[in-house]
């Protein structure tokens, strides 16, 4: 019998979160926004990556929340931590360029990876203004990789984004503007880039060379060719491996029993 | 012995003048001055410049009032209970405020330089990103960089001269005013214990030329002096003490008391227009003081909201404010 669940077992959240999860390696140093990430980041604390360390924006440093905080400010961050402290040393941490991953979220993405999260439409006259950068341009500047969590749309998935808040591997390269690939831009600050995208239809990885986006593995429903409509650019789906591993029965009883039982972030799927 | 920095809430809002520029303690939700913002909009203060590491709610009361004309961060919003400033939003698509983008490391690194007496700090954050558009520098487009108080520049590329590192990003120090903070516990000469993360307190404080800390209580000095390394903040950072308990809800204040998260997914919900805005306002703030918003919010609602001593949040209180 497999461990695998069955599609009634796990809902569109669960499988992002596993997803998620099997991004981070053990022994490394990861830096979580609040929300979806921080329930993978638990999950990979809880399953296959034991020992690696978890960063708050917020200052906790080596966090081991005993339950999911609301956010990074939240005290239950802290609990367990190696040290409480402050921004100063979450960011020059990261810059100093201790962290090895990164967990994002974004409103829009292009084929390189750079992503919106400050406005949609002219920047100047906005249709709407979102949230704004927050850390996101931060940590994916500082980390060696960054993994983003996405709503796939195809107004989402863009030829070009209305602004860029946070580096993909192609980026702007000001005064003037056009695109680089952003080795060119950080110099020994390089570190690296967006490694996956994780969306609700696929997960996306990029030819760190060229800088393009390609589709590595699609979830169970839904097929290449149609994630393919899904995207305003042409994705590459030549190099697509098969479809995405699906959650455990373990990891949705971690999900659902230990991490997020009053479903915060993650609803209950179906349920007898 | 008092040396005379204790004043009051109104005071407090007294303080800060039409068109100062202003920045609080805290992170998103959590330690914001609550009853100082409160008390501003009361006073119907106008023309402020916020100059803020992050934003969060106390940005969205401000803004909706109508009490600020530049908006200088990176983030806002209302962390899970409201997921983007819907008045800051609407006051841009109404072109009715200034905002100017940075990046979350480049504030803190702007308060940091502002904080050690540096005229800018050096990053390597968000190259090839829109933040260094030169179109977007919206301070200058509205011809604001006088080189005083606000920079000649938003932003300027240079090269690293010492190791050869390549491209370095100079952003100017965060020269700011006032800063507002709210604490758990401030001695009677100001000097300050933060529990729990102390976010960018420490170099919001030292980087304001007026630090005002509102606490949840006001203690003896020597109290605190008897364990100086638990210390946040040095007595003589801090210019006025005022003592104000749940000063900060609806936000959130670590070993205290947790998030409202029913109060802000109520405000986000209900403050989307003008009108709503201005109805909550009326019921929330208008025609109160501190002590009868806390009996309109009544004591089943703050003993729920409390911390335990021993976990620092509340148990009681469901996550998710429903």
């Amino acid at each position: 019998m497999s461990n695998y669940a069955s599609p009634e077992e796990y809902g569109l959240a669960d499988l992002l979160c596993c997803a998620a999860a099997h991004e981070v390696k053990d022994n490394e140093v990861v830096f979580a926004g609040t929300g979806l990430p921080m329930v993978a980041i638990m999950l990979a604390q809880q399953t296959h990556a034991p020992n690696l360390k978890l960063i708050f924006e917020a200052g906790t440093l080596d966090g081991r929340p005993p339950e999911i905080p609301t956010s990074v400010g939240d005290a239950r961050c802290e609990m367990g931590a190696s040290r409480a402290s402050g921004l100063y040393d979450a960011f020059s941490i990261a810059q100093r360029g201790y962290v090895d991953m990164g967990f994002l979220g974004g409103a829009e993405v292009d084929q390189y990876g750079n992503v919106n999260t400050t406005c949609i439409g002219d920047y100047l006259d906005p249709e709407l203004r979102l949230t704004g950068s927050g850390g996101n341009p931060d940590i994916n500047s500082f980390a060696k990789r960054t993994v983003f969590i996405m709503v796939h749309e195809k107004r989402r998935f863009v030829e070009n984004v209305s602004y860029i808040t946070s580096p993909g591997w192609r980026v702007k390269k000001w005064p003037g503007g056009e695109f680089v690939h952003r080795r060119e831009l950080y110099g020994a600050a390089y570190r690296g880039g967006p490694s996956a995208i994780i969306s609700t239809l696929g997960v996306f990885r990029f030819d760190e060379q060229d800088g393009h986006m390609y589709l590595d593995t699609y979830h169970s429903g839904s097929t290449p060719d149609e994630i393919k409509t899904q995207c305003q650019f042409d994705l590459d789906i030549s190099r697509v491996k098969g479809a995405t591993e699906l959650p455990t029965k373990e990891e949705l009883r971690l999900i659902h029993e230990l991490l997020d039982p009053d479903e915060i972030f993650i609803p209950k799927t179906k349920k007898s | 012995m008092s040396n005379g920095k204790r004043i009051t809430l109104q005071q407090a809002a007294e303080i800060i003048k039409d068109g100062s520029s202003l920045t609080f303690s805290g992170f998103t939700i959590w330690r914001r001055p609550m009853a100082i913002i409160f008390e501003l909009i009361r006073q119907h203060r106008k023309n402020l410049h916020l100059i803020e590491v992050n934003g969060g709610s106390q940005t969205e009361f401000l803004v909706g009032a109508g009490c600020v004309d530049i908006w200088e961060s990176c983030w806002v919003g209302h962390e899970l209970y409201g997921k983007y400033g819907a008045n800051l939003s609407r006051k841009v698509a109404e072109k009715k405020i200034i905002v100017e983008d940075y990046s979350h490391a480049e504030m803190l690194f702007r308060f940091t330089a502002a904080a050690s007496g540096s005229p800018y700090a050096i990053t390597q954050t968000s190259l090839g990103t829109d933040i260094h558009n030169p179109e977007y520098d919206m301070l200058g487009r509205a011809g604001l960089r006088d080189g005083k108080r606000i920079a000649k520049l938003k932003y300027q590329f240079t090269e690293d001269p010492f190791y050869g590192a390549g491209s370095q990003v100079l952003v100017p120090a965060a020269k700011v005013d006032i800063a507002v903070l709210c604490v758990q516990q401030v001695g009677e000469e100001g000097t300050v214990r933060v529990n729990g993360q102390y976010y960018s307190d420490p170099e919001v404080a030292r980087a304001a030329d007026i630090t005002i800390v509102m606490a949840e209580e006001i203690v003896p000095e020597e109290y605190l002096r008897r364990n100086a390394d638990q210390n946040t903040i040095a007595s003589f950072e801090v210019d006025h003490i005022v003592e104000c308990p749940f000063g900060a809800h609806p936000t959130g204040m670590f070993g205290r008391y947790d998030v409202d998260g029913a109060f802000l997914k109520n405000f986000y919900a209900t403050t989307r227009t003008q009108e709503g805005y201005d109805a909550f306002a009326k019921e929330w703030i208008h025609g109160l003081d501190h002590i009868s918003y806390l009996e309109k919010l009544g004591w089943p609602r703050m003993l729920k909201l409390r911390a335990n001593t021993a976990m620092n949040y509340s148990p009681r209180e469901k996550k998710g404010g429903n």
